[in-house]
């Protein structure tokens, strides 16, 4: 997968591309809007990561141009402007998604996912998590063809460990991504704490769940 | 007291000053024009009397007699000739008494010396000082009718000019200080009116108000920008520790080390957010035209708060009528407003507590939600700070940064809503929204 970083921040752009770069992405950064008009005469790109505070044009009208130069390629918009009309413009525009600064990379690459899977179709979207199955387009895990019933938050945060397994992941990375842009001074509190121990409750009662493992002091990780 | 009423009494009071010197001065003064007018009167007589005795000859009078008299019949006025011996010939005229058939009057009396054959006679004119007082008391209450006639007038005049004078000023002090709420977005338009002085006063204060809103538009814009140009560094802090995070290179104890970092992160993104959020409420960015159920977003606001308040077993009592709708609001500002208070009451609840949502409605008065917790309440020496940004009361062991309650606030003042907080130390906290009757809708059932 090719990605473009249209990103004036050099050290943004960098940390971004050596983030997607363990994820086996291949990254081009372009400081500027012709910067990146002439990377993409030349190449073409799966993702293209576009920050609307350029230097030389502004984010919206380069979406608006480049959407003719590289019409197959998946649109996420990184703004460190919030408002909710410049995301309704960009959604607009043809935007896949759209996300504030600062935004946490996992939730970036979880964004990247979804778009990828709802763009290919029904491509392998039950992945196996110790002996449970887990139907991300149905949203649904199941136990030997029984389903286990999750909350909708639960399923979130099981959903979002899962893709990002192996990692260890704070309790702010997991809140922000069930509470999102939410504005909730306390989502960072250990109420994380308690869909963890629903989740672990519920699926132990049919399989162990020693995969999710707990991290003193950190959060959580779905080691598999 | 009012300035018009002040006016008032001042013009009334010198008024009457001016009517009870007049009622004192009048006999003076109706006096002397009458003692002035009976001094006239005399003289005129006198010349009458002298042209008669020039055109008849003196010997018509006298007829042999050496004196000469005649009086009317009530002996009001009386003329008389004698012979005179002495010197003086200079006209008099004075007060005093005389004697007519034995009556004894009191005469404002003229005496002319007259020359006639080589002979003197004293010639005199004499008019009663009681009919000059006749005229005097008559005169006296025509002066008073008319002078409280015109005083009466000229007091109705004034107050209705005053009253027309000084309505510029009650508008000014309306539109300019008391309608212009905070923070005075709306452009003012001057007062108009003819008095200079009111002009200074209203320009005057639209200047302020100008400066003011151009304080505050600069305060919004600042920390707006600030808040803005923050997040991008924040943005390559957070990334750069996530990277960091996930370097296979590093134990489980330096990932741990990692911690304080991110917490630190954490709280700044969270203060940077709450500003903006309050920054672009107080900069309009949001529409209100939604027309929203508050039992219905209340029960959405419990059911997203629900696993907090199975944490802590804290019972939510909803007791609002569902019939009631807002209008003319902002959904989400109001989700937020609701949800923050919400969930200080589960933040500052005590173990198995409970959270009580009730509304209030009299008709036609201001709709009032009240939501009260049993919690550990806030000092009465910190309730009038707890809406003010960066504060929070000191009992609270949870890290919070005082911004949702400030949060809460803006919104409130953003819709015109009236919001105050009601607190018992060791009891709990109530806070009550009143909402205007003018958004409320009661839905037909």
């Amino acid at each position: 997968m090719k990605v473009l970083i249209v990103e004036d921040e050099k050290a943004l752009a960098k940390e971004v591309c050596k983030f997607l770069e363990k994820g086996f992405y291949l990254c081009d950064i372009a400081g500027t809007a012709t910067d990146a008009t002439d990377l993409m005469e030349v190449n073409q790109y799966d993702f293209i990561l576009l920050d609307l505070g350029l230097p030389d044009k502004d984010g919206l009208l380069l979406l608006d141009d480049t959407k003719k130069l590289c019409p197959d390629a998946s649109y996420i918009i990184l703004t460190a402007r919030g408002d909710l009309e410049d995301r309704i413009k960009g959604l607009d525009l043809g935007a896949d998604d759209y996300l504030a600064k600062p935004f946490s990379l996992l939730e970036l690459q979880s964004r990247m996912q979804a778009i990828t899977r709802r763009k290919s179709g029904n491509n392998d979207p039950v992945i196996e998590l110790g002996e449970f199955n887990v139907d991300l387009n149905k949203r649904a895990i199941k136990h030997q063809s029984k389903e286990v019933d999750l909350s909708r938050k639960e399923f979130d945060l099981l959903s979002y460990m899962l893709l990002h397994k192996n990692r260890p992941l704070t309790r702010f990375q997991l809140s922000e991504h069930i509470w999102g842009n939410f504005n909730d001074e306390d989502y960072d509190s250990n109420y994380i704490d308690v869909h963890i121990k629903n989740i672990r409750k519920k699926l132990s009662a049919y399989a162990p769940v020693e995969w999710l493992q707990t991290l003193r002091g950190i959060g959580y990780k779905i080691k598999l | 007291m009012k300035l018009l009423t002040k006016l008032t009494l001042f013009i009334t009071l010198s008024k009457l000053l001016i009517v009870v010197l007049f009622v004192f001065a009048l006999p003076m003064l109706v006096g002397r024009v009458s003692f002035q007018y009976t001094n006239y009167y005399l003289t005129q007589q006198k010349k009458k009397v002298l042209d008669v005795i020039q055109r008849n000859g003196l010997e018509y009078y006298l007829q042999g007699d050496s004196t000469y008299g005649s009086y009317t019949m009530l002996k009001e006025e009386y003329i008389s000739l004698s012979p005179r011996i002495d010197g003086f010939s200079k006209d008099t005229i004075e007060t005093s008494q005389r004697i007519i058939e034995n009556d004894t009057f009191n005469y404002r009396v003229l005496t002319h010396v007259l020359n006639s054959d080589s002979r003197k006679y004293l010639l005199e004119i004499g008019k009663t000082t009681a009919t000059i007082g006749e005229y005097n008391s008559l005169l006296q209450r025509f002066t008073l009718y008319a002078l409280i006639g015109l005083i009466l007038l000229s007091i109705l005049v004034d107050l209705l000019y005053t009253n027309i004078l000084i309505r510029p000023l009650g508008k000014i002090v309306r539109t300019k200080l008391r309608d212009s709420k905070f923070p005075f977005k709306e452009s003012l338009v001057p007062v108009e009116t003819s008095t200079t002085d009111f002009k200074f006063l209203d320009r005057s204060l639209i200047d302020l108000m100008e400066k003011i809103h151009e304080a505050f538009a600069k305060e919004r814009e600042f920390t707006s920008n600030a808040s803005h140009e923050l997040l991008t560094p924040i943005s390559i802090l957070q990334n750069n520790i996530e990277n960091l995070m996930m370097d296979e290179s590093l134990s489980e104890q330096q990932q741990e080390k990692l911690m304080p970092m991110i917490n630190t992160l954490n709280r700044l993104k969270k203060i940077v957010h709450s500003l903006l959020y309050i920054s672009r409420i107080e900069n309009d960015q949001f529409v209100k035209k939604d027309v929203v159920s508050i039992h219905d977003l209340l029960l959405e606001v419990s059911e997203e708060l629900s696993s907090r308040m199975e944490m802590k077993d804290v019972q939510f009592v909803l007791e609002v009528s569902s019939g009631v709708m807002i209008t003319d609001v902002n959904r989400d500002l109001l989700f937020q407003l609701c949800y923050n208070l919400v969930n200080n009451a589960i933040k500052y609840n005590k173990e198995h507590g409970t959270i009580t949502v009730k509304d209030h409605q009299a008709h036609g008065q201001p709709y009032t939600i009240i939501i009260s917790d049993t919690g550990v309440g806030v000092a009465a020496g910190e309730i009038s700070t707890v809406f003010n940004r960066f504060k929070k009361t000191g009992k609270s062991k949870s890290e919070g940064f005082g911004l949702g309650l400030s949060i809460v606030k803006s919104i409130a003042v953003y819709h015109g809503f009236e919001i105050s907080l009601a607190s018992q130390l060791g009891e709990g906290t109530t806070v009550s929204i009143v909402i205007p009757a003018s958004f409320i809708k009661n839905k037909i059932l």
